[in-house]
């Protein structure tokens, strides 16, 4: 079906003078984007699309992933049941909050130290650049085990930096009031120099033709930075805030499960560290399919209303 | 906040513009043409005055970042009697924590492994990648769009969605607690995938012509054109496909669950056996690290530029 239509179209060979080699051997040529793709496609279909078939399926299902077990199909009941788990709702109500605090720290925060920052220039900017990306690449049972030290009641810094200060704090990681800012400290901690970087090359990309054009026509240093920077910013501003949402749930995980394990009373929890604690912990497969794809849904509906937002509202200088 | 207001003379770029329109303008563009000619002279002198918050701001992120990090060093060096120390300073140097860890678990073959996982993983994923955004970016071809949306759609299935059929397959396969287990689902990354049809979608079209009108196969062209041009993108796609593998927790901590052959795994059971036992666990979370920080030292260029560029649009 494909051979007849994908010869003409055959990208390359109007471009040549002659127009020779695309006529040479067009079957060969129309099959040969499928082959080079052929790898990749397999692979995603394999491990990516088929599994999540396989997910909607055992949503419908009661099964404890014991092979030689039968699955029982039961319709709704745990979409039914997930949704009136308590521990669903704190753990949605968590992610919330984490992104929250996310969008704060590796959007805003960055946006701020960003701007403050860019009259900072040559080698100095580099070093800067490379001492704050450290730890954005130190692996989580490191960063974990770092940050469980630096609160340690007996010998970390902080809790010592904490009472000489006046106020002393215990076991941030075993307080439900604490653990998920402790959560935040550590994921923030990684992500925030990333943030800076990213938002400083936007800014190293702008043209400063705009704001110096800006400043000949009378405009403020706040005029330019509100009115002309950051909406040329906006592009890469909307690109960190959509993989802020989409991701925060992901860069906490490991954390969560190396330092808090979701408690204490599931305080710290998210709702990937739920569906592992549903399918490994409670061998519940329903259970973890059923809010899974509950989530897939959810995070696919908020990146289309994303980029239908971003194509409104980024603003190209192109 | 203060210094927002004052940006703009300080910004190289508007006083470059100012000076050049200087001779037609009057009055105000006259003084920073001049604090211009000025730096030029004594840029030692005036540069750090404007720039000093700044520098400022950036000293304390800088150390925010990294003072975790030399504590780490600083606590796995020290000799255990002294491990609850609250000097700052470094030493006295021991490698007391570093012997005991090594005794105690085969932290060598870990590292070993672990290395051997990542470079497969990113070997793999860069083979695929090529192919596919190769296929992407010199054809058009009928459904193109919709086989593309396969791999932007990727993105949105995460993979905790997907875990437990991945498992299952893994399991059937008999590959459970096996480094081939960790490897074989992510051999494909969607996201290598997007990033370097990017750069090829920016390929010179004309070397493509020249290379087939010199007769070669487009499976040549591909090799003997397209690749060694794109060297440097690839090189640091690759390394940055190896640092996430190497940082890569979940799918490594739910296949490996009775194998402590991967450094992510093997540690994580060594946190839990040594509780307070702080010297002796900064010490495995430094050499955990430490195939990573090797790679930022010798090649922090590449290594910042493929990560921030994944994070620009």
């Amino acid at each position: 079906m494909f051979i007849e239509t994908a010869g003409p179209a055959a990208g390359i060979a109007p471009a040549g003078p002659a127009g020779l080699p695309a006529n040479r051997c067009p079957k060969r040529r129309a099959l040969s984007p499928y082959l080079y793709i052929l790898p990749a496609v397999i692979l995603l279909l394999v491990w990516t699309y088929w599994p999540l078939g396989q997910t909607v399926n055992l949503s419908f299902n009661d099964w404890n992933l014991i092979p030689t077990k039968p699955k029982q199909y039961v319709d709704v009941q745990k979409y039914a049941k997930v949704l009136s788990l308590p521990e669903l709702h704190q753990a949605l109500i968590n992610t919330g909050l984490y992104i929250l605090a996310f969008l704060g720290i590796s959007v805003a925060l960055p946006l701020v130290f960003a701007l403050l920052s860019r009259k900072v220039q040559g080698k100095a900017r580099t070093a800067y650049q490379a001492l704050i990306f450290v730890p954005f690449l130190i692996t989580p049972v490191a960063s974990s085990a770092i940050w469980r030290w630096l609160f340690a009641p007996e010998g970390g810094t902080i809790p010592a930096i904490a009472s000489a200060l006046g106020a002393p704090m215990g076991n941030v990681f075993r307080d439900p009031d604490s653990s998920m800012i402790a959560v935040i400290v550590i994921v923030g901690w990684q992500m925030l120099g990333f943030g800076v970087l990213v938002v400083s090359a936007g800014l190293a990309g702008i043209s400063p033709d705009y704001a110096a054009a800006a400043s000949i026509d009378g405009a403020s240093g706040r005029q330019i930075t509100w009115r002309i920077i950051i909406p040329l910013l906006s592009p890469s501003l909307v690109f960190l805030s959509l993989m802020t949402i989409l991701l925060s749930a992901q860069w906490t995980y490991p954390i969560i499960d190396l330092v808090t394990q979701g408690g204490p009373g599931n305080s710290s929890t998210n709702i990937y560290y739920l569906l592992y604690q549903f399918g490994f912990r409670n061998f519940d497969a329903g259970l973890s399919s059923a809010a899974g794809t509950l989530f897939f849904l959810g995070f696919g509906l908020i990146a289309l209303v994303f980029v239908e937002l971003s194509e409104r509202l980024s603003f190209y200088d192109n | 906040m203060a210094f927002i207001t004052i940006a703009p003379p300080a910004q190289p770029g508007s006083l470059d513009a100012s000076t050049d329109l200087q001779p037609s303008l009057s009055g105000p563009t006259t003084a920073p043409a001049a604090g211009r000619g000025r730096r030029r002279f004594a840029s030692l002198r005036t540069v750090p005055l404007k720039t000093l918050p700044s520098h400022v701001l950036l000293i304390a992120l800088a150390v925010v970042s990294i003072f975790p990090i030399y504590w780490m060093f600083v606590t796995a060096f020290r000799p255990s009697s002294d491990a609850l120390s609250t000097n700052p300073l470094p030493g006295p140097l021991s490698l007391e924590n570093f012997q005991y860890v090594l005794k105690t678990i085969p932290i060598a073959g870990m590292l070993a492994n672990t290395f051997g996982m990542a470079l497969t993983l990113a070997v793999s994923q860069l083979l695929v990648a090529i192919l596919a955004s190769y296929g992407f970016a010199r054809w058009d071809f009928v459904g193109k769009k919709a086989l593309y949306l396969l791999f932007v759609g990727s993105w949105l299935v995460p993979f905790q969605v997907t875990m437990i059929p991945n498992y299952l397959l893994v399991s059937q396969m008999g590959l459970l607690n096996t480094i081939t287990g960790v490897v074989i689902p992510q051999l494909c990354s969607a996201f290598a995938v997007m990033m370097l049809r990017q750069h090829l979608e920016a390929f010179p079209k004309d070397l493509l012509d020249a290379s087939q009108m010199d007769g070669r196969s487009s499976w040549r062209t591909l090799w003997e054109v397209v690749v060694p041009n794109l060297r440097p993108a690839l090189a640091a796609l690759g390394i940055m496909l190896f640092i996430s593998a190497w940082n890569e927790y979940l799918w490594p901590s739910l296949i490996m669950q009775k194998s402590d052959a991967l450094i992510q795994v093997g540690i994580r059971g060594f946190l839990g056996a040594e509780g307070n036992n702080w010297g002796a666990i900064m010490a495995a979370s430094s050499l955990a690290c430490l195939p990573i920080f090797l790679i930022y030292i010798f090649l922090q260029r590449y290594v910042v530029d493929a990560f921030v560029r994944s994070g620009l649009k």
